[in-house]
């Protein structure tokens, strides 16, 4: 077996209400897509496992609500995330505006280690409507946005024709992995035996 | 909390527990005795049959589980009995597993995932994650493919800790969800057993026990550094250890009863090799133990102290369960989580013949050769004063039965002259009075002793429900309802069971369930009063109390 480790991964997927964000997990993980819009509630989970280069990674996706009612999962939800997904619909302008605050509460929830670094990417969705033409968001405008941010990388995605979402996703688990922390951190004590402090109390004398 | 350990004046210990025991006076049946009907409160009637119900469902429920074993066909086969042949529970467990049908070490179904329909129908599931929703441990099934039912199981903690609150048990149908939060890691049992919460409460904190035995608290400064720390990657290899652990958890009287055993030997053959630990103990060794299987044979600590029996219980699976320590000798990075969560110790292990083993901890890393030197002395003396043999007997015998059960003080149990008190137990099974088993727990020594489990308690499955009725026993003379009471007897359709507590100790007994009431009380008492004419042959005397 010279293959590595697996390795695990948590994606979280943030945007607003209808930008596709279950649609796009739906295509990634099962290859279906659905015109029918059924409101997430609190969260869906969902895992595919993947190859990135010479590593297996099984990628465990928080699909989680885009309507404020249903967001009630609190705080430690976001914990330990290895990437977080920002997904827009390139036809709602609101949903653009938005994701600059999807990053703020992310980064203030999650709290990463290493907040300047940490492995985002945006998504536009629904670039198939209309042939385009009920866009409002420009291409340009979007990679504007994501270069001020620390270069995120940028994906113009389609869940309904299945345009560009596995290369999103792929680009996703390497980010996420190149972010992954080294492993010879954990290292236990050992115990000084010259160090009496774990040793029995002594009940009475000693001698 | 500290109890009097005063070296080896505290050999003398066992006298002071007859004594005492003997001031007790014995159980009458004219007083104190607890049973529906009798002429105690009414409150205290319901609560009794109340709990006979919760049992007698529980019991229900355990003997559909055996009918609906279909993957495991011999599972309650009512052959090969292992009772009869001399091998202690733990033995039996290693045979039932032997003989490929109950238990197969590592884990199963590995390939299952919580879309498969026979992975939902398992009747208890054990899962680990972190914080963040990463699977670390499943009891059946791939974790990786459990992800998302992982990441479920967070949320639903996560909703919950965000409203300044702890999960600690949902019931859904006849289906328990213990949850138990250590640190950054989340501790979680789906199962349909009818164990009582604080029982799967106290298996929760085994297991979270194990892994630290494994990793040490280091872990959680891990998680403090990263949140996203995959400590799954920590534990190849380790599956065969958590799954002897939870099969344990079905057997293993240490499980609730917090005391270890002892392997039956005759008080100067311990002696000896209590003498041998203590000869290289003095030389850097922090722990020195002579163990087979779960049980103890002597063990030498630091100023007399013993290991707590969570860590020797812990030690003692993880060495037992993994077959590479049986073939060479081994020196392991462990961390006793009660004796320090935040460090390594370093263990020696080495057998010394097919069922001995000796364990050597020393803090220094650099100590293996050192270790290896102190075990070539202890195994000359040992070999030199023949009691590794009379170890190996020992384990061949097995432990005390219940057919032996003696009332002449000069029969040492070891020496088995059965001498037998037979008293109109014609159309009873087991032993005087119908007696199938006891279980008793010395309160000053941490230790206990349990029979052997001889027919009619021969199968897998009898001992398993058994194990679970004493369990139920247990817990509800511990909790704050049950535990101003001395005494429990009931009966249902499986056995007559007695529990009887008094300061030195605690007697669980099974009997027929035709067996006569006032029959088996005095057997009871007889079983004390032989167990503590075997005392210094079944209980490790003169060792102190662990204090920490
Ligand atoms: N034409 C088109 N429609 C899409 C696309 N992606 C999603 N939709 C539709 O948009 C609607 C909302 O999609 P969802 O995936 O449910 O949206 P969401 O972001 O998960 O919404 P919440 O769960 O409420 O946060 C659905 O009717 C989808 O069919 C796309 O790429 N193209
Ligand atoms: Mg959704």
């Amino acid at each position: 077996m010279a293959s590595r480790k697996r390795t695990l991964l948590k994606a979280i997927i943030l945007g607003d209400s209808g930008v596709g964000k279950t649609s796009l997990m739906n295509q990634y993980v099962n290859k279906k897509f659905s015109n029918q819009y059924k409101a997430t509630i609190g969260a869906d989970f969902l895992t595919k496992e993947v190859q990135v280069e010479d590593r297996l990674v099984t990628m465990q996706i928080w699909d989680t609500a885009g309507q404020e009612r249903f967001q009630s999962l609190g705080v430690a939800f976001y914990r330990g995330a290895d990437c977080c997904v920002l997904v827009y619909d390139v036809n709602v302008m609101k949903s653009f505006d938005n994701l600059d605050n999807w990053r703020e509460e992310f980064l203030i929830q999650a709290s990463p280690s290493d907040p300047e670094n940490f492995p985002f990417i945006v998504l536009g969705n629904k670039v198939d409507v209309d042939g385009g033409n009920s866009r409002v968001v420009s291409e340009k405008k979007a990679k504007a946005w994501c270069a001020s941010k620390g270069n995120i990388p940028y994906f113009e995605t389609s869940a309904k024709e299945d345009y560009n979402v596995e290369a999103a996703f792929q680009c996703i688990a390497k980010n996420a992995l190149r972010s992954e922390p080294e492993e010879d951190f954990y290292l236990p004590d050992t115990i000084d035996i010259t160090n009496n402090n774990r040793l029995p109390r002594s009940s009475g004398c000693e001698c | 909390m500290e109890r009097s350990g005063n070296g080896a004046s505290s050999s003398s210990s066992g006298k002071e527990i007859a004594d005492a025991a003997s001031d007790q006076g014995s159980i009458d049946t004219s007083e104190s005795v607890q049973e529906p009907g009798s002429s105690d409160g009414e409150a205290k009637q319901a609560m009794e049959n109340k709990e006979d119900e919760e049992l007698s469902r529980g019991l229900n429920e355990i003997s559909i589980a055996k009918g609906q074993s279909d993957g495991n066909p011999n599972r309650s086969s009512s052959g090969e009995s292992s009772g009869t042949n001399g091998a202690g529970g733990e033995e039996m467990a290693r045979r039932v597993s032997h003989d490929g049908n109950s238990w197969v070490p590592g884990k199963r179904h590995a390939d299952e995932d919580d879309s498969s329909e026979s992975w939902r129908k398992h009747k208890k599931h054990f899962f680990v994650l972190s914080n963040a929703g990463k699977p670390i441990y499943s009891r059946y099934g791939d974790e990786h493919k459990l992800a998302g039912f992982s990441a479920t199981l967070q949320a639903i903690m996560s909703f919950v800790i965000t409203s300044g609150d702890c999960l600690q048990l949902v019931r859904a149908g006849n289906h328990q969800i213990v949850f138990l939060v250590k640190g950054p890691l989340y501790l979680v049992s789906i199962n349909s057993t009818e164990e009582p919460y604080q029982a799967m409460k106290r298996q929760l904190e085994l297991l979270h026990g194990q892994l630290f035995l494994i990793l040490t608290k280091a872990v959680e400064r891990c998680f403090a550094k990263h949140a996203t720390f995959d400590m799954k990657t920590l534990l190849g290899g380790t599956d065969i250890v958590l799954s002897s652990l939870v099969h344990s958890f079905n057997w293993n009287f240490t499980v609730f009863l917090h005391a270890y055993a002892c392997l039956p030997l005759p008080y100067a053959a311990r002696q000896t090799a209590g003498a041998a630990l203590q000869d290289i103990a003095e030389s850097g060794v922090l722990f020195a133990l002579l163990m087979s299987g779960y049980k103890v044979i002597n063990m030498v600590g630091p100023r007399k102290a013993s290991l707590h029996p969570d860590d020797l219980f812990l030690l003692s699976n993880f060495v037992s369960s993994s077959d590479s320590f049986r073939t060479t000798e081994s020196f392991s990075p462990v961390c006793l989580p009660h004796y320090n969560p935040n460090a390594f110790v370093y263990a020696y292990v080495q057998y010394l013949t097919e069922s001995v083993y000796l364990v050597l901890i020393s803090t220094s890393l650099d100590s293996f050769y050192h270790l290896k030197d102190c075990r070539a002395r202890a195994e000359m003396i040992l070999k030199k004063s023949r009691v590794l043999g009379e170890m190996s007997r020992s384990v061949e015998r097995g432990g005390l039965r219940v057919k032996d059960l003696s009332l002449d003080s000069q029969n040492g149990f070891t020496a088995r002259k059965p001498d037998v008190v037979r008293e109109n137990t014609k159309t009873l099974l087991g032993g005087p009075a119908g007696l199938w088993h006891f279980l008793y727990r010395s309160t000053y020594l941490d230790q206990y002793v349990a029979s052997e489990f001889t027919p009619p308690l021969h199968t897998y499955a009898a001992q398993k429900k058994l194990f679970r009725a004493y369990q139920r026993i247990h817990f509800s003379m511990h909790d704050e309802n049950g535990g101003h009471h001395k005494m429990q007897y009931r009966r249902d359709e499986n056995y007559v069971l007695m529990y009887w507590r008094t300061s030195d100790f605690e007697l669980y007994a099974a009997f027929d369930p035709l067996a006569e009431k006032s029959a088996a009380i005095r057997v009871s008492n007889l079983v004390c009063q032989w167990l503590r004419n075997l005392e210094s042959e079944v209980f490790l005397l003169g060792a102190t109390s662990f204090n920490w």
